[in-house]
Formats: C-alpha cells, sequence, structure tokens
C-alpha cells in the first residue's frame, strides 16, 4: 500500500500516458470549447457568485480529514481547477492539468454536501464534474476509472461481465437459493412482471450471494418479478463520474429500454447509492426523460414496502448494536433517511445514531468515483476519509449498515485502515438473517 | 414445409369459440410449473416443470417433452408454431426444438431468436470461453472473444459485435485502439472500432449498417464497405431506405440531434432527441421518435412533425405491413397508452394502462388488437375499445385472414381459455 | 468646482441607478436567454414552493446547519447586510435630498442611531478584512479583488461618516462619498456585487432540485 506519510506524488499511468500525448494546443481547444459549448449561465452564476468566504469548508470530510488544510474545502478546488482554466484562458500546463485531475478525481466525491453549506446554494459537484468532463475530452481520466467506462461502453455493464457468465450465475444463485424455498427462482426474461430488478456489475461478479438474498427476500414476499438477461441489467454508471455524458445516457437508454421491453410496472434496484444517481436524475436527463420513464425503486423503499405491509416478517430482531450510514446519492440524492430509520428500527434491537447524519451525513469516502480512481490512489483516499472514520469510531457500534456498494467498499477500506472493528452490512443481509422464510400470501 | 403452413392463419381454427385447457392442475403433477407460454395459433400452451430435485422438462397441453433437462430457460414458441427452448444436459447447453435438441453442444447458450417467419432459430453461444452464434444448428466456423448486440435477419443470416483481440486487464491502450468488428455468419465484416452498437441489415442481408465509436470522442455510422467521414458527439440506430442504397441515423451535432441520410443532414432540423427511427422501405415512409423541448416526446415523419405529444416516454414506433398505419405506444403522466397514425392522423386509445403490448394489425389495417393490464387485471383491447372479460394474464391477440374475428388467449382461475371472438361482439 | 458637484449630486445619480438598473435587467435577460438557449431543463425543474422555502429558511438566522458552524461570521454578515441597505435608505439627509427633488419622504433613523449603523458596517468590513488575513481557508481563496471589494463598500461609509461629522475636508469627503456611492451602484451589475441578485438564483436551482427532484432539505 501506498505510505501517506511520505506525501509522496501518486502515479496513475493512465494520467500520466494522456498527458504526454497533450500539446498546449489540445489543451487550450479542449478547454475553451467545453467552457464556452457546454456551460451556461449556471456556471457563469456560480463562478461570479462566489464571495470566496469559505463557509463550504467546514461541508468537506476531505477538508476536515486533512487537518483544514485550505487547499482541500470546496472553493479552493475550484480555484485550483476551473477558476484558473478561465482566467488563463485555457492556457495551463500539464503539471496544472495533472493537479486537477487529482483534485476534481480523487479529492472530490461530488457528494454536493457542499452546496447544503454554502448560503447560495452553489452546485461545487458541478463544477468538479465540468473538471471531470474536460479531463475525459483531454484522455487523462484515471486509468481505472477509464477501463470501468470502457467496459459499460463495450458491454452495457461495469466490470466485464459477459453475457453468458451474468446468466449463468443467476441460475447457479437461482440453485442455491433453493436451499431456502425449493421452488424458488429467479425468472429471467418474465415478459408483463411487475418489477424488474436491477443490480451492479459487482454483485454477478463478486457478491452474487447477494442476489441469493434478494432472490428469497422477492419469493418470501411473493412478488412478482423478473431479471433481464439481456444488457440493461447493470444499473450503475460510472460514465457520469468521468464526464462521458455520451456514454452514461446510453447506459440509462439500455436500462429503461431492457425495462420497457419486459413491460414491467417498476424497476426495483439493489442497494447502491451511485447507480440510484445515475438512473434517477442524470442519464435519463441527457437522453431527454426528466424523470425515470419507468418508476425507478431503491432497495430501501423496496424494503420498507415489504416490512410495512406485512410481505416481509421478522422472525427475530437483530441483537447487535448497528449503526447506519446514510448514501449521500439516496439521502441527500432522495430524501430515504427516514425510511432507512424505520427499516433499522422495525429490523434491529439497538440503533445508535451517528453524528451528523441524514442529509447532513459524511460521504463514504469513495463515492464519486473516487474508489473507482483504483490502487493507486488508496493511500490518499485513506487519508481523505480520516473525519469519516473518527466519524464512525464515536458511533461505537458493532455493525455498520451501508445500503449502497461504494460505500460498502469504501467503508470496508476505513474499517480496515484505521481499525474500527466494525462489521458492514446491507439491508438485505440482515433482512435475510432476521426474516421469516415463509411465502406472503395475499389477505393473509 | 410444416412451418409455412402454420403459418398461414386461414388454416387455424376460426370457428370453435371457446377451447380450455386447464392448466392449474399442471402444479399437482409436478413439483412447480413456470409462467407459461401460449402459441400463435392458441391451440397449445407449455411451460417449463420442475419434474424432480434439478430434473426439467417442457410441458406443452399436458404432455411433458421425453427428454427432461438439468436446466431449461427461455421458453417461447416461435412465428411458426414451434416450441424452443435453451437446455441443459450433463452440463453441456443447446437449443432444444419441440423437444429435439440441436446436435451441436456448447458450454453455454443464451439469446434464444426466431426469424420474423419462424424458420430460423439462433442462439448466442460460448464454447472454450470463446464465443459466436448458431443458426438453425449450425455454428459459426470462426469464434471470437466476445459476443454482444446479436442480430437475426429474416433470411437466416445472423450477425454480431465480436471482440477480435485479447484485452488485459484495464488495458485502456488496447481499448483505444479497437477492439471489436461486425461478424455476419461468423466472418468478419468490417474494421476494428472501439465501439460498435446497433447493427441492421439491409433487405438482401448482404450489408450491414451500424454505429461505431472511432475514437473516445468521435460517433459515426458505418456500413460493412466503410464508415462515414463525418465525426458526430454521438450516434443512434441506423436503417438502410432506399432497398439498401441509402443509410439514414440520428446523430448528435453541436449538442443537437440530427437525422442524416448518406453523411449528410437529411431533415435539417435540430431536435432535443431523435432516436427509434422506422422505415418503410417500399412507400419511402420515415419516422422516429424525437423530442423538440426537453421533456416533451413527439413523432416525425417524412420531415412532418405530428399532432401528438406525450411526456414520459415513447417505447415502440413501427408501421404496418403496407405502411397505412403508424403505431406508436407510449406512457403519458406514467401511464401507457397506444396512438394508431393513419395519414399523419393521430388518434390515442386513451387507455392509460399499467402495462400494455404492442398491438397486431389486421391484413387490411382496419383492425388492431392488443392486450394490456390495469389493476392487476388483463383486458383484450380491440381498435381501442377494451372487451368487457378480464383475465388473470393473456397472450398475444391474433386477428383472422378475413378481419372479422378476435382470437383471444389468456388465463383465468388456472384454466386455458382459446375463444375467437367476431368482431362486432368485441366492438 | 460648484458644477461638478452639481453634476455628481444631478445627472449622475441618474445616471448611476440607471446603468444599475438597466445592467441588473439587462444581465438578468442575458442569464434567461443563455439559459433557454443552453440550459433549458433547468426550467423544467426550477419550483416555486421549493425555492421560496428554501430562501426563507437560509433568511432566518440560525436555522441552516452552515450558519451555526460560524455563527460570528453568519451573525456579523446578517447585520452588515441589513445594515448595508437600511443605512442609506433610511438616513435623513439621503431622505431630505429626495424630498427635495420628488416631494417624496418617508421614515428615517435618528442621526445618533445611524451613526452606530455606519460603525457598525466598517466595523463589519474589517471583521471581513481581518477574517481574509486570519483564517486560512478564507485567505487561500482571497485575492487583491475581495479587498477591492471591501473598500468600494467602505468607501461611501467613512467618507459620509466623516463628511457628516465635517471632521475634515468636508467638501472633499462629500465628492469621494458621492462618487463611490454611485461607483458601487455601476459595479453592481458587472461585478461580483452581482451576488446580491444572482444569490437568490442559484439557491433556488438548488433548493428546486434538493427539494422538487431529490425530496431532501438544502440546509
Amino acid at each position: 500500500m501506498q505510505d501517506v506519510k511520505t506525501n509522496k506524488k501518486v502515479i496513475d499511468e493512465g494520467v500520466e500516458a494522456g498527458l504526454a500525448k497533450l500539446t498546449p494546443e489540445k489543451i487550450a481547444s479542449v478547454i475553451n470549447q467545453v467552457l464556452e459549448k457546454e456551460t451556461g449561465a449556471r456556471f457563469k452564476a456560480y463562478v461570479q457568485t462566489c464571495m470566496r468566504c469559505g463557509l463550504c469548508s467546514d461541508a468537506c470530510s476531505v477538508f476536515l480529514s486533512n487537518d483544514r488544510a485550505p487547499q482541500y474545502s470546496p472553493a479552493a478546488k475550484v480555484k485550483q481547477t476551473i477558476l484558473e482554466m478561465i482566467n488563463k484562458k485555457g492556457r495551463v500546463s500539464r503539471e496544472f492539468l495533472s493537479d486537477a485531475v487529482r483534485i476534481a478525481h480523487t479529492e472530490c466525491n461530488v457528494c454536493k454536501r457542499c452546496s447544503m453549506y454554502c448560503p447560495f446554494g452553489i452546485d461545487i459537484a458541478y463544477m468538479m464534474l465540468t473538471v471531470r468532463r474536460i479531463i475525459h475530452k483531454l484522455e487523462i481520466t484515471p486509468l481505472y476509472i477509464q477501463d470501468t467506462v470502457n467496459s459499460h461502453a463495450a458491454t452495457g455493464n461495469q466490470m466485464w461481465v459477459k453475457q453468458d457468465e451474468w446468466i449463468d450465475t443467476l441460475q447457479w444463485q437461482e440453485e442455491d437459493a433453493r436451499e431456502e424455498f425449493e421452488d424458488l427462482r429467479i425468472p429471467l426474461d418474465k415478459d408483463g412482471s411487475d418489477i424488474m430488478y436491477s443490480v451492479i456489475a459487482p454483485e454477478p461478479k463478486f457478491q452474487a450471494g447477494l442476489i441469493y438474498q434478494m432472490a428469497t427476500i422477492m419469493h418470501a414476499a411473493n412478488v412478482n418479478w423478473t431479471m433481464p438477461s439481456t444488457p440493461g441489467w447493470d444499473n450503475s454508471n460510472m460514465a457520469m463520474y468521468t464526464g462521458d455524458f455520451e456514454t452514461s445516457g446510453r447506459i440509462a437508454r439500455i436500462h429503461y429500454e431492457a425495462a420497457a421491453n419486459l413491460h414491467v410496472k417498476k424497476i426495483v434496484m439493489g442497494e447502491c447509492g451511485h447507480a440510484f444517481r445515475s438512473v434517477y436524475d442524470v442519464g435519463n436527463r441527457w437522453v431527454g426523460w426528466t424523470a425515470p420513464p419507468i418508476e425507478l425503486i431503491h432497495a430501501i423503499d423496496f424494503y420498507h414496502f415489504l416490512l410495512t405491509t406485512g410481505r416481509i416478517k421478522v422472525k427475530e430482531k437483530y441483537k447487535k448494536s448497528v449503526t447506519l450510514h446514510d448514501p449521500c446519492n439516496i439521502s441527500r440524492g432522495r430524501g430515504l433517511h427516514h425510511k432507512a430509520r424505520e427499516i433499522v428500527n422495525i429490523l434491529c434491537e439497538n440503533f445508535i445514531e451517528m453524528t451528523p447524519n441524514k442529509e447532513h451525513n459524511y460521504c463514504c469516502g469513495a463515492g464519486g468515483g473516487v474508489i473507482n480512481c483504483g490502487p493507486p490512489w488508496k493511500g490518499t483516499r485513506m487519508v481523505n476519509n480520516k473525519e469519516k472514520s473518527r466519524q464512525l469510531k464515536r458511533t461505537g457500534a458493532q455493525v455498520l449498515i451501508a445500503p449502497c456498494h461504494n460505500c460498502h467498499s469504501g467503508l470496508e477500506d476505513i474499517v480496515e485502515h484505521y481499525e474500527l472493528g466494525m462489521e458492514i452490512k446491507f439491508f438485505g443481509d440482515i433482512i435475510f438473517e432476521v426474516m421469516e422464510k415463509t411465502i406472503f400470501e395475499e389477505g393473509n | 414445409m410444416n412451418d409455412k403452413i402454420l403459418n398461414d392463419k386461414s388454416t387455424w381454427d376460426w370457428q370453435t369459440p371457446e377451447k380450455q385447457i386447464p392448466v392449474k392442475e399442471w402444479e399437482d403433477e409436478f413439483n412447480w410449473v413456470q409462467e407459461p407460454c401460449a402459441s400463435p395459433d392458441g391451440e397449445s400452451i407449455a411451460a417449463i416443470v420442475n419434474v424432480d430435485d434439478a430434473e426439467f422438462s417442457v410441458c406443452k397441453n399436458g404432455e411433458t417433452w421425453e427428454e427432461t433437462f438439468e436446466k431449461a430457460w427461455a421458453l417461447k414458441f416461435g412465428p411458426d408454431g414451434r416450441l424452443a427452448a435453451l437446455t441443459a444436459s450433463d452440463e453441456e447447453w443447446t437449443v432444444c426444438v419441440d423437444g429435439e435438441c440441436w446436435e451441436g453442444r456448447f458450454d453455454y447458450a443464451w439469446d434464444l431468436k426466431f426469424s420474423p417467419d419462424g424458420s430460423f432459430i439462433s442462439a448466442a453461444i460460448q464454447q472454450d470461453s470463446e464465443y459466436g452464434m448458431s443458426v438453425n444448428d449450425t455454428t459459426w466456423e470462426t469464434l471470437y472473444k466476445n459476443i454482444s448486440g446479436t442480430l437475426l435477419g429474416p433470411l437466416g443470416n445472423s450477425a454480431a459485435v465480436v471482440q477480435v483481440d485479447h484485452m488485459d486487464q484495464a488495458d485502456i491502450e488496447a481499448f483505444a485502439a479497437g477492439l471489436f468488428c461486425v461478424a455476419v455468419n461468423g466472418e468478419l465484416q468490417s474494421e476494428r472500432y472501439v465501439n460498435i452498437e446497433s447493427i441492421c441489415f439491409d433487405s438482401t442481408e448482404e450489408k450491414t449498417a451500424f454505429s461505431i465509436r472511432r475514437s473516445r470522442l468521435d460517433y459515426s455510422i458505418a456500413t460493412n464497405s466503410g464508415p462515414w467521414k463525418s465525426n458526430f458527439q454521438f450516434a443512434w440506430e441506423p436503417c438502410f431506405i432506399n432497398h439498401g442504397a441509402s443509410i439514414i441515423a440520428p446523430v448528435r451535432q453541436n449538442g443537437k440531434w440530427h437525422l442524416f441520410k448518406d453523411d449528410s443532414d437529411f431533415w435539417n432540423r435540430p431536435f432535443e432527441q431523435l432516436w427509434k427511427p422506422t422505415v418503410h422501405d417500399s412507400t419511402g415512409k420515415i419516422a422516429a421518435v424525437v423530442s423538440e423541448t426537453f421533456g416533451r416526446w413527439g413523432i416525425c415523419e417524412n420531415n412532418t412533425l405530428l399532432n401528438f405529444q406525450c411526456n414520459t416516454m415513447i417505447s415502440e414506433l413501427f408501421y404496418s405491413d403496407n405502411a397505412e398505419l403508424l403505431i406508436a405506444l407510449f406512457k403519458d403522466n406514467d401511464l401507457w397508452d397506444l396512438a394508431v397514425i393513419r395519414n399523419g392522423n393521430v388518434t390515442p386509445w386513451g387507455l392509460k394502462a399499467d402495462k400494455l403490448w404492442a398491438p397486431v394489425i389486421s391484413a387490411d389495417t382496419k383492425i388492431a388488437a392488443t392486450r394490456m393490464e390495469k389493476n392487476n387485471r388483463y383486458y383484450l383491447v380491440v381498435n381501442g375499445k377494451v372487451y368487457q372479460n378480464d383475465f388473470d394474464m393473456m397472450f398475444e391477440p391474433a386477428i383472422s385472414p378475413g378481419s372479422d374475428k378476435i382470437l383471444l388467449k389468456a388465463i383465468k382461475n388456472g384454466i386455458y381459455y382459446r375463444q375467437t371472438l367476431s368482431l362486432d361482439k368485441v366492438l | 468646482m460648484h458644477s461638478f458637484i452639481q453634476f455628481i449630486t444631478g445627472p449622475m445619480v441618474w445616471i448611476s441607478f440607471g446603468i444599475c438598473f438597466i445592467g441588473i435587467v439587462f444581465r438578468l435577460l442575458q442569464i434567461f436567454r443563455l439559459t433557454r438557449e443552453k440550459e433549458n431543463f433547468m426550467f423544467t425543474f426550477l419550483s416555486v414552493k421549493f425555492s421560496l422555502r428554501s430562501i426563507l429558511v437560509w433568511l432566518v438566522p440560525f436555522l441552516p446547519v452552515s450558519t451555526r458552524k460560524s455563527p460570528v461570521f453568519y451573525a456579523v454578515s446578517y447585520i452588515f447586510h441589513i445594515l448595508l441597505f437600511l443605512t442609506p435608505l433610511f438616513l435623513l439627509s439621503h431622505v431630505i435630498l429626495i424630498e427635495e427633488n420628488f416631494n417624496l419622504s418617508w421614515w428615517t433613523v435618528s442621526d445618533w442611531l445611524a451613526d452606530i449603523f455606519t460603525v457598525a458596517v466598517i466595523c463589519a468590513l474589517i471583521f471581513f478584512a481581518i477574517r481574509r488575513r486570519m483564517v486560512p481557508e478564507v485567505k487561500f481563496l482571497t485575492g487583491l479583488s475581495d479587498y477591492v471589494f471591501i473598500i468600494l463598500v467602505a468607501l461611501p461609509f467613512i467618507s459620509g461618516f466623516i463628511a457628516y461629522h465635517q471632521f475634515f475636508a468636508y467638501q472633499w469627503m462629500v465628492i469621494i462619498h458621492v462618487i463611490s456611492g454611485e461607483l458601487m451602484l455601476i459595479l453592481i451589475p458587472f461585478t461580483r456585487f452581482f451576488h446580491m441578485i444572482l444569490a437568490p438564483l442559484t439557491r433556488a436551482y438548488t433548493a428546486s432540485e434538493f427539494g422538487g427532484v431529490r425530496h431532501s432539505k438544502d440546509w
């Protein structure tokens, strides 16, 4: 692992190789093209409204983690990237761009917490995403996240999962889950189901057990559901985080068209935050859908429905003390933190609130595509997550519930690095553990 | 050929008012029964059934196929009435048609397709980690590193996007150099591109067109004989027109979408979105789903905006066989509806359905019939009129060759019904 | 000299207010047009309800979490912004000027209160300047222009205060007072002073996205 104390410059091969190919003319033309053609009044207003008051600083967990070093405040990130590009009319150096990549891709989780602390509500995440758009167009995006986007573009999923591997995994999980119910199914391409369930590619790739659990929950709740065997099964979208809006939009199209082809009423998606953001209000907008054209339900919302309508019954509450991490993209991004708390209280005996929480919770430190920049950046990510580790430690809880994949991975790194000794779980893990394994019948 | 006869609707039984097949009782016979499907002529209903621990078969009208399988899925009737499924025995996958399995065995098979008249059946296959397609049990001679976007033409030609070279983990340089080609019947037919999407055939199936990504930022359209010169910000699915002589495609320029024909602007007007171009070649009609202002969806036909808007989505747009009708399946205020367009006049049916399927259209285009779900009940809908009887489940209806009868196929209380309804009874 | 003073207290006032007003209208139209042209989707999401909800919340001192994180700054800033408008608007000598010219008048603050207001504004500006020097994250963001803004705002208040009390150079102080006040008006549409118009707009859009789309609060 990277020695974080030496503060050595992180070498990312993707960035370095891209920078080597750039000429000053190319740099200026790309930057000016994005600034002139792809931004509008909103961008100008943000630049002109900011009074450099620094109040956004306290919002940023990266700033707090770095002992309030001024260069990590949200406004400072703007100053060191996009403002400089504007002031110099795009005539910036490779060294500058190298720093801009580090700042925009690894020191900002585009979590939008700072928008809540800025008195003017300036969307600094949008400014950072504009920087990433420039980085994308200059082809200097960090290697690992670029590979993920390449996978999206080629396969429709983020982990190079081949179509047969996907279906095979579902069938294998279906077979295994017959341990729970002998006639359990993961119905593939079942036309006219009520619900299409979609996941992110790490599930079939590394965490197939989560599909097993969901299949058990669906079966017990007697839900008329299906999963697509075609592309569109993956709802994740790293392209929206690298500024590859074209690929991002196409992913959204594939996802919703898979659902439309199956004539389902709703899409239920697994416990993931960024994927929710991408299909709820990013990718869909690029193609022209103001809102999801097919109702989109996050797992928290779905579990809440199942638990409050008695479709899933709790046999015995979960005993260990738990705390809840509100993922940015579904609390600040969808206001699901209230339902999440109701679920915790239905499922668990001992809930310890984390502070700050709900809309004000800190990002897991992995979000916004930061963890997807991969191993080269892990060391600095751990430094940038110090404040998050303090927040987690203060709870003293045994179990940390994180209803988001990105958060899960990031928090696992934090728990390990800062030796917090917490167990991290999805809601699905806990529901699976405490639920009654009987099949719900309408009217009972 | 037998299937040609089955395809001929005049040979179907349009006289018997009702036939019933009890399906609920299958559940007593087998451990469990999966969702059923009905044949085009409505005479058969079939489902995958579990006969024993990890042992599956297909039950059609109460009779099971002789062979049992470790796994079976994707059961469907073809347009010719043949019943096919993807099945696995001894950990080898194949396609099984009417109980007869192909000789070809694969490590995996998926993406089961019928050609429009049912005479060709294709599947995507994987053998020893190499990928290709198999059509009527004839597998591509050359297999590739990966496959996507498969296409089966009416004449039986198969096409797909294939990965021609191995790529090391996270090798973004190799990716940027281009790893993908179009293969037709297993033979490479294009240059390498960064990405390839949306392959289509011309009517002879000798030509292919597809959208390409040349480099990270440059998208365009290409055919088997080469790409367009221009680069675009993005491109959606192309279509052949003029009997294969020309290609149209939606492309993005300066943040707006345009319909291009053979690399130059065709409709000469920008849209917020433009996709799903649909073509009726012999009449030269071209229509597409468009959005003029963000969040409002419409239809443009031969460069004329039709008097129609909805705010959620248009999921399907297609012409009847003679192009007299243009059909749009759309969603407005989050509820599904269907619009029938004749001579540019749009008639929405006003269904407000929870689920809705594309309609079947009679040869004289006087009748369009489909099924919908509303409040968890299924209904037959003919020319916008909802037939009173509701069902638990319904399959695609059919219209008699004389356009005087509707074939309803549905399930209620565990019984499958095949009813021939005279049109005046429905309308 | 006399005609110069007449010019700056006569036509120049009109010109300054005119530039300020027309400039604001022009800039707003420009923003509207640019948004229509390039980001038309923003109008789809703009919600009056959620915009007003958020703006109201942000007007209540110490309701938003952010204001509680920096209570001293917010308190000073809050008072400063109120007095910045209150003081010139209700100053007796300004109202008299208006009455003489337009036969219009309104309530005024007493002179001693006006003095306190003026001193408070000047102190707030000194506080801002010190904060820009002392707080590292603010210092990092601060450039020369930020001090220029502080001086521009301070000038009419300081010169007005000195002139009123006739400490020294009365005539020059009046001239500085009038010119700096007019300069501020002229600069409003074209500099970061424009945040007084833009801030409610940026807040409104963020509030609409947070409230209307994402069903959460933005404070």
